[in-house]
């Protein structure tokens, strides 16, 4: 059992080299990092090397523009949930693989967990929350998923219907089995396949007529 | 094995514009640097906190390393194309089908739109144990724990075994090899271009490296020869599952054939070697023979001859047989 | 007339939530100040903490406090191999030994690893047949299985002899002397009967729930009560064993849990880990967040018994089965008291009917996660295991594999166990019809064997029965004066739509539109009933008997209160969209809104203020907290019944095998149920096609792997665990049910939620097996390496017993 220690014991190698100074951001509008995720290592100052990504950006989310306070090491899952309120992007695996963080950068479905907030400045991002109109009409692929009943527990779902609407806005007339291919980056453990396609299904038909 | 999960440990984020740029900061930080592509390798082990560079160089800015474009009568393309614009650019899906397919297998949808073809070609493997942090060779260690009497190693190789067992991953990695192509490498003493086939490397000569890539290296280019442009391609990953799922074997072969006769031929499979091979006996063996099912069989078992399976992976045999024989038989 | 509720497709009433990502599960909570959880996990199999070093950790910037198992606010928890939320004798490689709690996760992080802990290894097995072998190590210090006897509950240890090894041989289960024992007949007269005999090794892998969402909780403090955010399956059911854990009062602890990302038996009350967070809030002060991550939920999160069995099976020669011999070994992973094995056994008399039975298991700790229930605990493992071994029979005996199910299926007599207790009702055989015409049994069979290019088709039928109800729980209802149904559901809301379609019972008696009905769920400071667990399918069955009761109550008082103002009988009045009226003028009536506030100003029973004696006290809090708002319906569900509450669904599934790759598609798949009425048609398809992916995953593709050596696991990621995607399942799948009422219970309806899984699995294992030519390989998963093995007559990667591959 030695080796096990072994790797127990290989500790932070590079983490003293940095000398972060802890405090918080104080930045009137700006959503800052008294948020909760990241609050202890504060500001980067004199240990920061030239050229870093500066933290304080404004990220594109839902057609607004929002300030924030953002790590060079943070995801847009993270950023997203704990900094901007919008939870309805579910973190499942955190691990790009079960896609009930998926959000659109640039109207291009993304895992929201396995990429930097900084690798998205300036792009355009859209979430579960920004599916709706403005008025509170659903986006044709949530009316579809409410027609066909919806899925079980749902936790799911924020990040099937992102890929659907990604999908379903760029393929006209797509069959069952091409949704199948387009959703097949989204688990479902309660297995509600067979529903999600007919909802997809219908979703297909409903932006058929929007358009 | 890691300690904690989740959480990305501190370091600096760099988003250089060009490719020079990005080879300073390179040279700069050197062993602590890491080249992020797509990310969905580097990731996991930065969540898993086993390996934490200091400096992160995100390529995504860079524009010159995007694209696809004609060269001659093949392509250029740059290595942080993503692997959606791989799989669905007119000329790859038109003239190399097979690179198209490859790509198109990998993961699933978001992680294509996501992931590059250099960061796909250049992943780090999936064995359970290294991944999981346990110090092997391969991390520095002295053991390895897959080949062991009572390790589970079903998903592990059954050729080019040298103290390490695990495999190459990738999916576009063996469409490389058979459609020729090369890797331009460059770092800050200029540009070194590999056959495909020599860019993959064994724990042979370097345990802790899937490439011949170093520290302070980038993939700066991915050329495509119009060798095999129209070839009959086959392209075929067998997997548990049929979406995010790596490859148990996978086969990626160019066939020329005239009047159903093998005139040339490329055969590379992936999955059971630490690195993507190159099936140089198989590929002798098949031309100048008919395309048929008998050429094939002949031509699997060429290709699994020198094999030597590990307690739980005896199955790779035959499947990589009759894989191999799949792309060479005309039909299927 | 309202039109019925029961019956119909009406979208639940959280789904815009839902689908809009305004649903707040657990983790989608803030509150001021809240700090974040973080857990230390074993990194050994088995060990005892000597030291911990957290000094560095807790001098760290951000860092709040430290949370070990011997911290003195943490809970006592007794009983034999119950588990706490934090140890200092790990029985499994990531189980938490302790948390630290920081200003953000960050930090949090960085001071986990900051940690030193001394770890002393201890023995430990990861294979129940090691430990049962002379000498072998033991997973607890104390010993390796759990001893029942009466009342006794105690650790022992069981060994086996070498000579029960050595009779077995390497490959073959060795049968020692069993922990339990059943017979029912002789087994050897009903073998003296048996025109064939057929003898199978099987094995049967342990598999993770996979939840979407990890069992993450947040928790604070607030005038002495603990509020807590968690991802739980039930609210009552949580609410109460929260507050036991903690030794708190039930009114003491507000429990929100509107949503649940998936539990499937994982969460069927508070996971242990909640402790941490109830606890460290208390400690801190402060709002704590413990996010649970993957890996941890893979650790902590539950998992189904896998077995290593024996399985004899007589048959005469028209296919009726005579003897069942069975012998489960189970792994009983670490903690409790997992009953798989038990209820296999059961099922298995209730699926064959046989005259002789003889059962006999041994349930083995190991140091592996701590097991649960998963849908149809035994149920969906039995019926995988033994419905393959049905097809070899038929095959032998050249029968129609359809024929013999329906001739060895139960009937009106049906029954179940050893002491042959009855059912409730049981429509197997009707199911089985209309599964044969939907699925097209006649036709696709004539498929079986033959080739569409390197493909193999087989075609498989799956028979699964399971649990599907209990009784006398209580239902909670209040007409306000805004004339609306309000029901309240102490249910928990795990994805099944349960809190909305029990409900109905409620509107149905009431004869009231749907959309004037509300639905109160989810946080039990919105007066909730008493309430079933939602496991065991009970629910449906429950609460559409609570609701129908306490509707009958209002519907009573609605009576009383109309005959007390318009005059007349109370039973000449009848109630109808939204009204109660005399039946034989349905002019003069009253509106619900005008009877409700007269319910308040008459109060006594009308209003809540007084109710029935033979409530439970949740109920009772909650009732008196609405008393006055309105007319309330109130009552325990004491229609009473015979038997057991069982439901069926029947699988029948279609598979091509390519011979050349040993790649598996499930091509098609119907499953058919009786389940009594049919509440909601879409959501009892999704119960069906839904619990058939999740046993396509179990026959096919998910992995729990431990390395033998080292004990620790592996298959902790999905593409490791690989949980079927939405590629590995058919493009479309069918379904129907019998629709037949249980004549036992109000409404009808009996729970669906168990049996399907096991259908898909049963069924996709027999239609494997019959695409390989009537190979029965008697182990899942049925992965590429193992059915190409077969196909190829290569060495099996694995030994027929090997477990945790």
């Amino acid at each position: 059992m030695t080796e096990v220690e072994i790797i127990r014991d290989r500790g932070p190698r590079n983490y003293s080299r940095r000398k972060f100074i802890k405090g918080v951001i104080a930045a009137g509008a700006t959503v800052s990092a008294s948020s909760y995720l990241f609050r202890g290592p504060g500001v980067l100052t004199a240990g920061q090397a030239r050229g870093g990504v500066e933290r304080l950006m404004t990220l594109s989310v839902n057609g607004q523009q929002r300030r924030v306070d953002v790590l060079p090491y943070e995801t847009l899952a993270m950023t997203l949930r704990y900094k901007l309120g919008l939870t309805g992007t579910k973190l499942g695996c955190d691990r790009a693989e079960c896609g009930a963080c998926t959000v659109h950068i640039d109207g291009v479905s993304h895992y929201a967990c396995s990429m930097l907030t900084h690798q998205v400045r300036g792009r355009a991002i859209r979430t579960i929350e920004g599916l709706e109109s403005p008025d509170g009409e659903l986006h044709p692929v949530q009316q579809a998923v409410m027609d066909e009943g919806g899925f079980q527990c749902a936790f799911c779902a924020p990040g099937f219907i992102m890929s659907m609407a990604e999908f379903t806005e760029n393929n006209p007339g797509a069959t069952r089995e091409q949704c199948a291919q387009a959703l097949s980056g989204n688990l479902c453990r309660c297995g509600d396949y067979n529903k999600i396609l007919n909802s997809a299904e219908r979703a297909v038909e409903y932006m058929s007529q929007r358009a | 094995m890691a300690v904690i999960r989740d959480m990305i440990p501190p370091c600096e984020l760099f988003q250089p514009a060009s490719i020079g740029d990005a080879l300073n900061l390179l040279d700069q930080y050197g062993e602590d640097s890491w080249v992020l592509a797509g990310g969905l390798d580097s990731f996991d082990w930065f969540k898993d906190r086993i390996k934490r560079p200091e400096a992160i160089v995100d390529l995504g800015g860079i524009e010159e390393l995007k694209g696809i474009r004609a060269d001659g009568d093949g392509l250029v393309i740059g290595p942080m194309t993503s692997l959606t614009e791989v799989a669905t650019h007119p000329d790859i899906v038109g003239r190399f089908g097979l690179l198209a397919q490859a790509a198109a297998e990998v993961a699933t949808p978001q992680i294509r739109n996501q992931g590059t073809l250099g960061g796909n070609l250049a992943q780090d493997t999936r064995c359970w144990y290294y991944r999981g942090g346990w110090p092997c060779y391969r991390a520095g260690g002295n053991i390895c724990y897959a080949s062991a009497p009572k390790a589970m190693n079903a998903e592990h190789c059954v050729f080019g075994a040298s103290r390490c067992v695990a495999v190459n991953p990738s999916d576009t990695a063996p469409a490389m090899i058979a459609l020729d192509a090369q890797m331009v490498v460059t770092n800050a003493a200029g540009e070194t271009v590999y056959d495909a086939e020599d860019f993959f490397i064994g724990p042979g000569i370097d345990i802790e490296r899937m490439t011949v890539m170093e520290p302070g290296d980038l993939l700066t280019a991915i050329r495509i020869p119009g060798t095999w442009a129209g070839a009959d391609f086959h392209f075929e990953k067998i997997r548990d599952r049929q979406s995010w799922d790596f490859s148990l074997v996978t086969v990626a072969s160019a066939i020329r054939t005239s009047g159903g006769t093998i005139q040339d031929a490329r055969i590379s499979v992936n999955g059971v070697a630490p690195y993507p091979m190159r099936l140089d006996e198989a590929e002798r063996a098949v031309i100048g023979q008919a395309a048929s099912d008998d050429t094939g069989i002949a031509a699997g078992d060429i290709a699994i001859r020198r094999a030597q399976p590990l307690r739980h992976n005896a199955y790779k045999l035959p499947l990589m047989k009759n894989l191999v024989r799949r792309a060479v038989r005309a039909e299927v | 007339m309202a039109e019925k509720a029961i019956g119909r497709d009406i979208a639940p009433p959280d789904l815009r939530a839902k689908i809009t990502g305004r649903a707040r599960y657990a983790e989608d909570f803030r509150a001021e100040g809240m700090l974040f959880a973080k857990l230390l996990l074993s990194p050994m199999p088995h060990c005892r903490v000597r030291r911990i070093d957290a000094s560095a950790a807790l001098a760290m910037e951000g860092v709040v406090d430290i949370l070990t198992a011997d911290d003195p606010m943490m809970p006592e928890i007794t009983g034999v191999a119950a588990e706490a939320a934090l140890t200092n004798e790990p029985l499994y490689e990531g189980e938490p030994v302790l948390a630290v709690a920081a200003v953000d996760e960050t930090t949090a992080a960085n001071a986990i690893e900051a940690i030193r802990v001394d770890f002393e290894p201890l023995p430990f097995v990861v294979d129940p047949l090691d430990s049962l072998r002379p000498g072998g190590p033991n997973a607890r210090l104390d010993g390796n299985i759990q001893w029942r006897e009466g009342q006794t509950r105690e650790i022992r240890e069981f060994k086996w002899t070498d000579a029960d090894f050595d009779a077995a041989g390497p490959d073959r289960l060795p049968m020692g002397e069993p922990q339990v024992e059943f017979n029912i007949g002789d087994v050897e007269d009903g073998f003296g009967d048996a025109d064939l005999v057929l003898e199978e090794t099987i094995l049967h892998q342990s598999l993770s729930h996979h939840p979407m969402e990890p069992r993450s909780v947040m928790a604070y403090w607030q005038n002495g009560k603990l509020y807590l955010h968690t991802s739980t399956q039930s609210t009552a059911r949580t609410h109460a064993s929260l507050a036991n854990r903690l030794g708190m009062d039930q009114s003491d602890v507000v429990l929100v849990t509107e949503y649940c990302g998936g539990g499937f038996g994982s969460k069927i009350s508070g996971a242990p880990i909640n402790d941490v967070a109830a606890i460290m809030s208390r400690k801190t002060g402060r709002p704590v967040m413990l996010r649970i991550t993957r890996y941890e939920e893979n650790s902590i999160g539950r998992a189904r018994p896998g077995f290593q069995a024996f399985a004899k099976m007589g048959f005469r020669n028209d296919g009726r089965v005579t003897a069942i011999d069975l012998y489960i070994v189970q792994d009983a992973g670490s903690y409790g008291s997992s009953g798989d094995f038990n209820t296999a056994g059961s099922v298995a008399t209730l699926n064959y009917q046989p005259d002789h039975m003889r059962f006999r298991a041994v349930s083995v700790y190991t140091n592996t996660p701590p097991r649960s229930a998963q849908r149809a605990p035994g149920g969906a493992q039995i019926v995988a295991m033994l419905e393959p071994i049905m097809d070899k029979a038929a095959r032998e005996l050249g029968i129609d594999r359809l024929a013999i199910r329906r001739l060895n299926a139960p009937g009106e007599d049906a029954w179940l166990g050893p002491n042959r207790g009855t059912l409730t009702s049981c429509f197997a055989r009707e199911a089985l019809d209309i599964g044969a015409e939907v699925f097209g049994w006649e036709e696709r069979s004539r498929l079986s064997g033959t080739r569409r290019g390197t493909k193999a088709i087989g075609v498989g039928i799956g028979v699964s029965p399971f649990v599907g109800g209990s009784r006398g729980m209580d239902g909670l209802l209040v007409i306000r004066p805004d004339g609306k149904l309000y029901i309240h559901q102490g249910i928990g809301n795990l994805g099944t739509h349960s809190i909305a379609d029990t409900g109905r019972a409620a509107a149905d008696v009431l004869d009231m539109d749907w959309n004037d009905c509300e639905v109160v769920w989810g946080d039990t400071s919105r007066n909730l009933p008493w309430s079933s667990s939602q496991s065991g399918s009970q629910t449906t069955h429950a609460h559409t008997r609570a609701n129908h009761a306490a509707a009958l109550d209002a519907k009573a008082k609605l009576q009383e209160i109309a005959a007390s103002v318009l005059g007349g009988s109370p039973d000449a009045y009848d109630c109808g969209d939204g009204r109660v009226f005399q039946a034989s003028n349905p002019g003069r009536g009253m509106s619900f809104a005008d009877a409700a506030q007269r319910a308040i100003d008459m109060g006594g029973r009308y209003s809540g203020h007084e109710l029935p004696e033979d409530l439970n006290p949740m109920t009772v809090a909650s009732a008196n907290n609405l008393a006055g708002e309105g007319l309330i319906g109130v009552a325990r569900d004491n229609y009473g019944g015979e038997g057991g509450v069982w439901s069926w669904v029947m699988g029948f599934a279609q598979v091509e095998v390519d011979v050349e790759t040993g790649k598996i598609d499930i091509t098609e798949y119907t499953g058919v149920t009786d389940c009594g009425t049919v509440l909601h048609p879409r959501s009892l398809a999704a119960q069906i096609h839904g619990g058939a992916v999740q046993g396509f995953g179990q026959a096919r593709s998910q992995k729990w792997v431990f390395d033998p050596q080292w004990g620790v696991a592996f298959a902790k990621r999905f593409y490791t665990a690989r949980p079927p995607g939405i590629l590995d399942v058919p493009l479309r799948m069918d379904w129907a049910a019998v629709d037949l009422p249980d004549p036992q219970t109000p409404v009808g309806a009996k729970g669906i939620g168990e049996p399907p899984i096991g259908a898909g699995a049963a069924a996709v294992a027999s239609a494997v097996a019959d695409a390989l030519g009537g190979q029965c390989l008697c182990r899942t998963p049925l992965t590429t390496d193992v059915v190409l093995a077969a196909l190829t007559g290569t060495e099996q990667p694995y030994r027929p017993l090997e477990t945790h591959v």
